[in-house]
């Protein structure tokens, strides 16, 4: 490799990749590296590693246009599904919330809400929105990051489903913030997509519920 | 068995199988008998597990207690499923319960049998504070304690994992329960045929693998180009898979330093290899529940019933309603603080 690449140290291990903080030229990086896992057989672990690094490095591009706050990427390496993105210094929101004043909770949600219904009207849905993929940096900026499980569609369900991943990750991990921040996080999510489509707004955070009611115990009678 | 120990027995009665445990207030236990209804053909009709159940409850309880060396007089706690599960079934359950309560004149207590699954498991593999893989017939669900509850972390938005292998095998032809005949078809394969992987945050769904496998067998291709035992194996790895990274993911997220793996499906040996390796990967103590605790039964809505009513002692009789819906997550856990 280049010299003036380099992995230093090992920062997160995640379900998916392992990720390096380092120096790639002049700049401070992340390599996210998606390593083979074993527990699956090669074709599929190949397949999807490779997927999902493309699919992810697309993303943080076009996500760019509208605005968002996403680490810029410098360099896809799709044979060992590696991205080089830049390091965004600041704190997993999932660390900082609970340091956080009341107003100050509700002003960062409400502002992830507009966002994420701006990715939504677009088409774009992030497929992994938890307080563990945003990151607060000193200057108040909201980053989004993890766009592995990133999506294409106008589906209301796919929507649906996208806010009902948070909204179950803020009982989980925030349960006492739950109600506070997700209501927030609508607020702002409302406000922004009724700029262009309230009808379908309104049926995709009612759609909610009904994911919610599925899944749990199918009746036996009721299954295929 | 000591006479002096206090005993406890468990009604497990939310779908097919009526099971009775019989054991005492420090978690051993006597016996473990279970009953369960196979339809002759097609799904589970609630009428006929209900009459299934009302005509074998009475044996079913008395095998329990022969077992158990002890008679019903033993007896100073009487624990029963009141949900999830289907209304009628839960109700027979219920109905048993509440009629040895009052002839008896013991305390009665009603448990959720997802969280039963979860107790009976830290109780027969030691385990105090793990990440739970739980998947079965009726579930697929990823659960950790935080705060003050049994939280979902993960779960599916159709079919549970059980339900979608036990359909295709009954597609395929092979006879109920279609999980373990999977199993063992795919044990003779390494021929992967690609299938739809379809992962969401931690959350799972399963309804467009089993189309697409569906198709798979209905193809013409199917008996030329590969047989069932491929379809098997590619069904297997690809959604094992997909269990193993939302588990991983769950993991990651929740820094557990431990993981059970329980329910029906977790007989599978090539689930507990993907899971284990995980695990190992993590650093976290991996542990499968024996094989007759990890299917549904009595003595884990007994263990269950006694933990709570340690802290809280039994319910009013008019308390004891049935909630067929009711999440895991909607429950206190007062013996976990
Ligand atoms: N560009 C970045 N700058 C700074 N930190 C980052 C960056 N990208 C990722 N991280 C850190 O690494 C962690 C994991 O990153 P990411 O979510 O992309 O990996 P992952 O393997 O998909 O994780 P998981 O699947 O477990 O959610 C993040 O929570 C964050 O703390
Ligand atoms: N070796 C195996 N591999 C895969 N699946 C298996 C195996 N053994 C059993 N199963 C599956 O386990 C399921 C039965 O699980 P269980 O005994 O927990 O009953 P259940 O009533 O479906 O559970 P619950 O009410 O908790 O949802 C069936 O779907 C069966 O095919
Ligand atoms: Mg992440």
């Amino acid at each position: 490799m280049d010299s003036n690449i380099m992995k230093e140290k090992i920062i997160h291990k995640g379900a998916e990749a392992t990720l390096y903080y380092g120096s790639w030229f002049d700049k401070e990086v992340i390599f996210k590296y998606r390593i083979p896992k074993k527990y699956r057989i090669e074709e599929l672990d190949k397949t999807i590693r490779n997927d999902r690094t493309l699919n992810e490095a697309r993303a943080l591009i076009r996500v760019k246009d509208y605005g968002l706050n996403v680490p810029q990427v410098y360099e896809i390496d799709t044979k060992n599904s590696i991205i080089v993105m830049k390091y965004i210094e600041g704190e997993k929101l999932r660390n900082a919330l609970e340091s956080l004043d009341n107003s100050r909770k509700e002003e960062i949600f409400k502002e992830i809400g507009r966002y994420i219904a701006i990715l939504h009207m677009n088409g774009h849905i992030h497929g992994d929105i938890t307080t563990s993929n945003i990151i607060l940096t000193k200057n108040h900026k909201i980053f989004f990051i993890d766009f592995g499980l990133h999506e294409y569609s106008d589906s209301i369900e796919d929507k649906s489903v996208d806010l009902h991943l948070l909204k179950r990750i803020l009982i989980s991990t925030h349960g006492k913030d739950f109600n506070m921040c997700f209501n927030a996080f609508l607020r702002g999510y409302h406000q922004e997509y009724c700029k262009e489509a309230t009808e379908e707004c309104r049926q995709i955070i009612k759609n909610i519920d009904v994911i919610e009611t599925r899944g749990r115990y199918v009746k036996k009678e009721e299954r295929l | 068995m000591d006479s002096h120990k206090k005993i406890c027995l468990g009604i497990e009665s939310t779908a097919h199988t009526f099971g009775v445990g019989v054991l005492d207030f420090e978690g051993n236990v006597y016996s473990l008998v279970n009953d369960i209804f196979t339809p002759k053909e097609g799904g589970l009709h609630p009428v006929l597990v209900k009459e299934h159940h009302l005509n074998n409850f009475m044996i079913t309880i008395k095998n329990a207690l022969s077992k158990a060396n002890c008679s019903i007089k033993d007896i100073s706690l009487i624990a029963f499923s009141d949900s999830p599960g289907l209304g009628q079934v839960l109700k027979i359950g219920a109905l048993i319960a509440r009629m040895l309560s009052q002839i008896l004149k013991i305390p009665i207590i009603g448990v959720n049998h997802c969280i039963a699954h979860i107790e009976i498991g830290r109780l027969m593999c030691n385990i105090e504070d793990p990440l739970t893989l739980y998947v079965s017939g009726g579930n697929t669900i990823v659960s950790a304690f935080e705060s003050a509850r049994y939280q979902i972390f993960g779960e599916t938005l159709d079919l549970s994992i059980g339900n979608m292998l036990d359909s295709f095998a009954r597609d395929a032809g092979l006879a109920h329960p279609g999980g373990p005949k999977i199993e063992k078809l795919a044990q003779k394969s390494n021929n992967y045929l690609e299938l739809p992987y379809i992962v969401k945050g931690m959350d799972l769904s399963f309804s467009g693998l089993y189309t697409a496998a569906k198709r798979l067998i209905e193809s013409e291709q199917y008996g030329k180009n590969y047989n069932l035992s491929d379809v098997a194996y590619s069904v297997q790895e690809t959604c094992f898979a997909m269990l193993t990274e939302v588990t991983e993911r769950a993991l990651a997220h929740t820094e557990k330093k431990e993981v059970l793996l329980t329910g029906g499906v977790a007989a599978n040996k090539r689930l507990q290899k993907m899971i284990e390796y995980i695990c190992k990967e993590h650093n976290a103590r991996f542990e499968v529940v024996p094989l007759k605790y990890a299917g549904d039964n009595g003595a884990m809505i007994g263990w269950t019933g006694i933990l709570r009513y340690k802290m809280e002692g039994g319910q009013k009789l008019s308390d004891t309603f049935i909630k067929p819906k009711e999440r895991m997550d909607q429950i206190t856990v007062p013996w976990r603080d």
